[in-house]
């Protein structure tokens, strides 16, 4: 599907061509079913539309969220009272602002989640909707004792046009998730699944992705809610039991809701499978004991219907094509030269005039009684690469750390620009122009590597540029998918994005790590560039000597902590004291 | 006023009991267990099946039940510990979610979905202190949950299988290397635990909403009691599992706020967890 996406003008095209033939599946169906199937057909719908909510929260962001049903139940019940009062609009109107409640309500439920992840938030959502289901039990829908049926749309009152307007419903719903899983919004659910330092590191923020997430999928339970107050006239709290909760998390999570087309087939199954029970004579609660068992399947083999499917598919093509480096025809030659010359060019030295980028003032960070930096100040210049080495246990990730906002608790002070950054988040100071890498994989592999290219550089960026970063610095293609990328490329990647970014200064942390040394020569030759190309200043983190020679020209020694040397690039490596350092004692002998 | 929280206390116990199994559940095998009280429900529903369909006597049938409780956590914890020995917290509780909805189900197809006459093992008043009745479920939780705290207590810090217990818990693949059986001690943990849920169950059920749906979700309150703790500390897993009880018989008493007393676990869970996570937390240490 996503080979057709070549152009942008097809990529916007392609949901909105899926959603008429949706719409018009949904027309044939809503005049040949018989009326008994259209209103279980409604309830399919339905609950496709609550599986797709569940789907962003369980499945792109990687929360536990087991009250969706209950998000549902606030939209039918917004809708019932609505109706009860008579509110102008009509239902259209109410079922928006149906959705809108349950939204808000998503986020106040959630806002106790921004700092949770996981169980926590397993347990929160859990406590929530056995409250709310016990709660609706006593003070029921509103309309429901009366009798006051809520009035369907004057163009959909019959069951047939009802179902037609709840499969426009899912499509509008359906192209506006399409939307936002491949816009930022999107890219940060997967981003903050996979990792939330990674994330706060290119400038997204942990609490907004959480947050977003967990408003979408609850507004999406809302509305689906308020389709079955429309539906059955009289919604009741038995529809919106913590058990179905369960069960529909259960079955987001076997068939893989975060794909859209997953999503349909889920609301298809949830009615499905009782209404075959029904048929033949088993009792229906099988059917979540079905649920149950698939889901335990599901959840210790930590895979998914709709993705195995893919993953085959892509499989298939793969065998076909392996993955390519990205080389637009322009970049071409200038690559090759870049490959062919060794990287004899010297690292520029620094303008000792310039204002510094990054100063750095007695920085320290103590974890308990160990001081992992103490006192630690250095500059870096303007458009020049500085190389951060010392021994393992020195302090240079900490100092990564400290720099970049994730060690809020660090003493001394650091300034971008003459900027002091103190009290500044991870979130805020990338946002500001201090980028880092990281040693572990922090690249989310449920990405393309396009879309997490966007979400790190935080700008608009035309394809001819990603096309000619990635090519700079020997990465595939825009469109290969990270999963299919190993670890040491990813690396690359990430540094590539980053560099997008336009940074003020960017950290690398061992950036060659998993490369091998050609790959690392190669390197080296692209980041000495990389100053003047992109315009910034690059902080090297490096054990091998070769890369960082060929390429700093300030360096700066860590060693317990403390910096032993800093200058220029002679000078700190004729320094005894490096050597002895870095060598250890018998180099000196 | 002082009967009404003193009522809440039998809840509060098995909130207690359960609570102490769900932080040894995540402090030895890694897992917050919701199917916990499903298991120990489904196990009372034997009990209850045997006593009066089958006429066994009551301390056969609770026996068989609490067995079966204990057999049904075990196979849980078999499935996790084969196929999720090195997976996260997260992952490996998730799973739990199955059991919990296969359980209920099941136990609807098998009992029907209403409430059980559980015969009470216990009944009756304990004592009373100035007029205020103290029932013996009360005192028999109560004393449960203190017990079976101190119990876990000694056993993890003064025995053998608790420092294997311990390794094993914070260093799975490292404890298995150097020779301690992983397998076998997480799934005897899972047991355990389950017999212990379903014993509590069989004891309160006669006194609560004992219908598959209510005594699941004693999970909720459970897991709101465990959360004081941290998912760590026993003691103030019972502390919070006695208070919730007692506040929630409070809440009943009077008409004014007894609406809230749905939401009570939940606003406990919300507050102790702004609380304890005010400050800010990364998901990896680096």
């Amino acid at each position: 599907m996503r080979r057709v996406s070549g152009t942008p003008a097809a990529r916007i095209a392609l949901p909105f061509i899926v959603g008429a033939i949706g719409l018009a599946a949904g027309y044939l169906l809503s005049v040949s079913l018989s009326g008994y199937f259209v209103f279980l057909a409604v309830s399919a719908v339905v609950a496709a539309i609550a599986i797709l909510g569940l789907g962003i929260v369980t499945g792109s962001a990687g929360m536990i969220a087991l009250c969706q049903l209950t998000f549902a139940a606030v939209g039918a019940w917004i809708v019932s009272l609505l109706n009860v009062l008579n509110a102008p609009g009509g239902f259209i109107v109410w079922l928006i602002l149906g959705g809108l409640a349950a939204g808000v309500v998503g986020v106040l439920v959630g806002l106790p989640a921004l700092r949770l992840r996981g169980v926590n938030l397993a347990v929160v959502t859990l406590g929530f909707a056995a409250a709310a289901d016990v709660t609706l039990v006593q003070i029921q829908f509103p309309g429901s004792t009366d009798g006051v049926s809520v009035l369907r749309p004057d163009a959909f009152s019959d069951d047939r046009s009802y179902f037609f307007f709840s499969v426009l419903v899912l499509v509008i719903c359906g192209i506006g998730v399409y939307f936002l899983q491949s816009g930022r919004w999107g890219s940060s659910w997967k981003s903050v699944a996979f990792s939330e330092r990674g994330t706060a590191s290119v400038g997204a923020s942990v609490p907004g992705s959480k947050l977003t997430a967990f408003a979408v999928s609850a507004t999406l339970g809302g509305v689906s809610g308020g389709l079955i107050a429309g539906q059955v006239g009289l919604p009741f709290a038995s529809s919106f039991t913590p058990i179905q909760s369960l069960a529909l998390y259960v079955l987001a999570i076997m068939s893989g809701a975060y794909l859209i087309d997953m999503a349909i087939f889920g609301g298809i199954v949830w009615i499905a499978v009782p209404e075959l029970l029904k048929r033949w004579g088993i009792p229906q609660d099988w059917g979540f004991v079905i649920f149950g068992v698939l889901g335990v399947q599901a959840l210790t083999s930590g895979s998914n219907l709709g993705q195995s499917i893919r993953n085959a598919w892509w499989k298939r093509q793969a065998e076909k094509r392996p993955v390519e480096l990205a080389a637009p025809l322009a970049e071409a030659a200038g690559r090759d030269a870049v490959t062919a010359a060794p990287p004899a060019t010297a690292p520029a030295p620094a303008d000792p005039s310039a204002a510094p980028v990054l100063v750095v003032t007695d920085l320290g960070v103590a974890f308990g009684q160990v001081k992992a930096l103490n006192g630690v100040s250095l500059a870096v210049p303007p458009n020049t690469i500085m190389g951060l080495i010392g021994p393992n246990g020195a302090g240079k990730s900490t100092f990564v750390d400290a720099v970049t906002g994730f060690l809020p608790q660090h003493t001394g002070s650091v300034s971008l620009d003459g900027r002091d950054l103190r009290g500044l988040s991870a979130t805020a100071r990338a946002r500001l122009g201090v980028r880092r890498t990281f040693q572990q994989d922090r690249v989310p592999p449920t990405l393309t590597v396009e879309a997490y290219v966007r979400f790190v550089a935080r700008r608009r960026l035309t394809i001819a540029e990603i096309d000619d970063a990635l090519a700079f610095f020997g990465c595939p293609t825009a469109r290969t998918r990270l999963q299919n990328v190993d670890v040491g490329t990813r690396r690359l990647v990430e540094v590539a994005a980053n560099v997008l970014a336009r940074p003020r200064i960017l950290i690398l942390d061992e950036p060659a790590a998993g490369l091998s040394h050609e790959e690392h020569l190669e390197l080296g030759a692209r980041l000495l560039q990389a100053p003047a190309r992109f315009g910034m200043s690059i902080v090297l983190i490096e054990h091998d000597l070769d890369l960082v020679r060929s390429v700093c020209s300030t360096i700066t020694v860590l060693d317990f902590g403390e910096v032993l040397a800093s200058g220029p690039q002679a000078e700190v490596l004729a320094d005894p004291a490096v050597m002895k350092a870095y060598m250890g004692e018998t180099e000196m002998l | 006023m002082l009967q009404g929280a003193l009522a809440g206390l039998a809840a509060g116990g098995l909130y207690a009991v359960l609570a102490v199994c769900l932080t040894l559940m995540s402090r030895l095998v890694r897992v917050v267990n919701f199917s916990q009280a499903a298991t120990g429900m489904f196990g009372g529903f034997v009990a209850v099946w045997l006593v009066s369909h089958a006429g066994w006597p009551i301390w056969l049938g609770s026996l068989v039940g609490v067995l079966i409780g204990g057999a049904l956590s075990a196979l849980i914890g078999l499935i996790i510990a084969t196929w999720l020995p090195e997976a996260d917290t997260t992952t490996r509780s998730a799973v739990t979610v199955g059991p919990l909805l296969l359980l209920i189900s099941l136990s609807f197809i098998l009992f029907g979905n209403k409430p059980q006459p559980f015969s009470p093992i216990l009944s009756g008043p304990a004592f009373s202190i100035g007029g205020v009745v103290v029932s013996q479920v009360t005192v028999a939780t109560v004393v449960l949950a203190i017990v079976v705290a101190l119990a876990c207590r000694l056993v993890l810090t003064r025995t053998s299988i608790g420092t294997k217990l311990r390794a094993l818990s914070e260093r799975p693949t490292t404890a298995e290397l150097i020779g301690i059986p992983a397998r076998p001690l997480s799934v005897a943990v899972w047991a355990v635990t389950g017999i212990i849920s379903a014993l509590v169950i069989i004891i309160v059920a006669p006194s609560q909403s004992n219908d598959a749906t209510s005594l699941s979700m004693l999970i909720v309150p459970a897991s709101a009691a465990a959360l004081l703790g941290a998912f760590r500390r026993l003691d103030l897993a019972v502390i919070g599992g006695l208070v919730l009880g007692l506040l929630s018989g409070l809440v009943a008493q009077i008409d004014e706020v007894s609406f809230i007393r749905n939401f009570l676990p939940f606003l406990f869970i919300i507050g102790f967890l702004l609380w304890t996570q005010r400050k800010e937390v990364w998901d990896a240490a680096r």
